[in-house]
């Protein structure tokens, strides 16, 4: 079952490079947070209980529903619909991240450390340079912040990757830095477009003193 | 086995009416009967075919040949643990070469009436058929790997739903056929086979100079085409231990679920813009390519260092 999710994760950042439409980055952010559920019950049923219910309720509270929601109040406030100025045309793009997974299947794979469960390093890689692909090749602060959100499923990844749980410190703390972030650049975000009229990060050129 | 390819031409029959009837009652008509695109093919094979005088015998002979080429591939479906007639080492590859010849005739078919229309719909037609070919190519090599076979009865028999990659295989390789079989069709969300703007058209386009028994080959053999891939998806998920009675009732029940399928996609899917058909279809062929490289190092096949 494992594998499977593991899969259909690492499908979902290919989606995230063909979408164009900013709901649908919601609606895969949510898929990857239920993936993560799943991910994460899976692999962590046999620790403490209390660890183990902050970990399902920060991928399927937070994760899956908290911040697709706050996410889809920042898009009907702003009345986003498309991303338009993707950098590098979508075709190239799915191409860079079909490369970006498979270099990192392989460079996971040469890992022989009995620490690092491989399975979850392989896509995690994937999805921390993939987050970084996306916010490098969009221009608009939304598509940032999905970027963002995509690099922090990558480290959660990571976590499940390097060891069996995070201490539970560390998780509240990422969890915490994820909520305040994406509070801060959607508050932001929205007096960024009511000043202009647009989110894209061109037009904070024109900010002045 | 011949039972294999009198199901699949069967089904072909119903199956372009069963897609129309679906997308009618969906927005909420009666809709035509299921075997009316049937009948509609019987009157057309009645009458004779019109052919301009800018065309030549390529005009004439390219819908037997696509016709003839689709029916020659479905030998090649197995049925369940039935060999297909025709089964040797890798004869999926002839298989996808024998579709795309005769895609290949309907093209230049299409370039030979001279129009521009048709020649931009050809042109469109070869281009997505390129992009497509990899995701067939490397789908089935994916079970090839996992099943070390290369033949299509050999790959579904040695193919069982018993490990956690076999599932995932079978996941991907029905998701990939279904949008396959909807681009090798030339449906939504690539084409429109309703549109009436030549502009928007990809295959339609290329028939329109078409007419009588021609083009009722024509629609017989997309008919067929999509009844294969639905084949090909019953070939995925059959247990091979069942009685072959329950085989067939599988096989239509399958069938007919793939075009219920196809014409709920049709329905609430909206045509993609031509120009972003192309990243749309390469996602298909990344998604078969990370299929691939998952069956490569789970199984162990791929040893780094």
């Amino acid at each position: 079952m494992i594998f499977v999710l593991i899969i259909l994760y690492a499908i979902t950042l290919i989606y995230f490079v063909l979408s164009e439409r900013v709901a649908k980055f919601i609606v895969l952010l949510s898929i990857q947070g239920f993936l993560l559920f799943f991910i994460a019950l899976n692999n962590l049923i046999h620790i403490q209980l209390f660890g183990l219910v902050l970990i399902l309720l920060e991928t399927i509270g937070v994760k899956a529903i908290a911040i697709p929601w706050f996410l889809t109040k920042i898009r009907k406030t702003n009345k986003l619909n498309r991303v338009h100025e993707s950098a590098v045309p979508v075709f190239y793009s799915i191409i860079i991240i079909t490369l970006l997974l498979v270099s990192s299947f392989l460079v996971s794979n040469i890992f022989h450390c009995r620490t690092i469960q491989i399975k979850f390093l392989s896509v995690a890689l994937a999805s921390v340079f993939g987050g970084i692909y996306f916010i490098i090749i969009h221009k608009n602060i939304f598509s940032h912040l999905v970027g963002y959100l995509i690099i922090e499923n990558g480290i959660f990844l990571l976590s499940l990757a390097v060891g069996n749980e995070m201490p539970f410190m560390v998780s509240l703390a990422v969890l915490l830095d994820v909520l305040i972030g994406i509070l801060v650049i959607g508050i932001f975000l929205n007096k960024v477009g009511d000043t202009f009229s647009d989110i894209s990060v061109n037009s904070l050129s024109k900010l002045k003193d | 086995m011949i039972i294999s390819v009198i199901l699949i031409t069967l089904i072909s029959i119903i199956f372009p009416g069963i897609i129309s009837k679906t997308k009618a009652k969906i927005v909420g008509r009666k809709g035509p009967k299921v075997l009316q695109v049937f009948y509609d093919n019987i009157r057309l094979i009645k009458k004779g075919s019109v052919y301009s005088n800018t065309t030549s015998y390529i005009f004439q002979i390219a819908p037997i040949i696509y016709f003839s080429t689709i029916l020659l591939a479905t030998l090649f479906i197995p049925f369940g643990n039935y060999k297909a007639l025709l089964s040797f080492d890798g004869d999926f590859v002839l298989f996808a070469y024998l579709l795309a010849l005769g895609k290949f005739f309907m093209i230049i078919a299409a370039m030979d009436t001279g129009s521009s229309f048709e020649g931009m719909g050809a042109n469109r037609e070869a281009y997505y058929s390129l992009l497509v070919e990899p995701a067939f190519f490397i789908i089935i090599a994916s079970v090839a790997l996992l099943t070390n076979n290369t033949s299509f009865f050999d790959l579904f028999n040695s193919m069982h739903l018993d490990t956690e990659l076999s599932y995932l295989i079978t996941i991907l390789a029905i998701y990939v056929f279904l949008w396959i079989a909807m681009v090798e069709n030339s449906r939504l969300p690539v084409d429109d086979p309703k549109t009436h703007l030549e502009l928007t058209m990809v295959h339609e386009v290329m028939v329109l100079d078409y007419s009588g028994f021609d083009l009722a080959l024509i629609q017989l053999a997309n008919g067929l085409k999509f009844s294969i891939y639905g084949a090909l998806i019953f070939n995925f998920i059959l247990p091979v231990q069942f009685s072959l009675l329950y085989q067939v009732l599988i096989f239509i029940s399958i069938e007919i679920v793939f075009a219920l399928v196809v014409g709920l996609l049709e329905s609430f899917r909206a045509r993609n813009k031509m120009m972003k058909n192309p990243q749309w279809i390469i996602s298909l062929s990344a998604i078969a390519v990370i299929a691939f490289f998952s069956v490569l190092i789970i199984s162990g096949k791929l040893i780094l260092i």
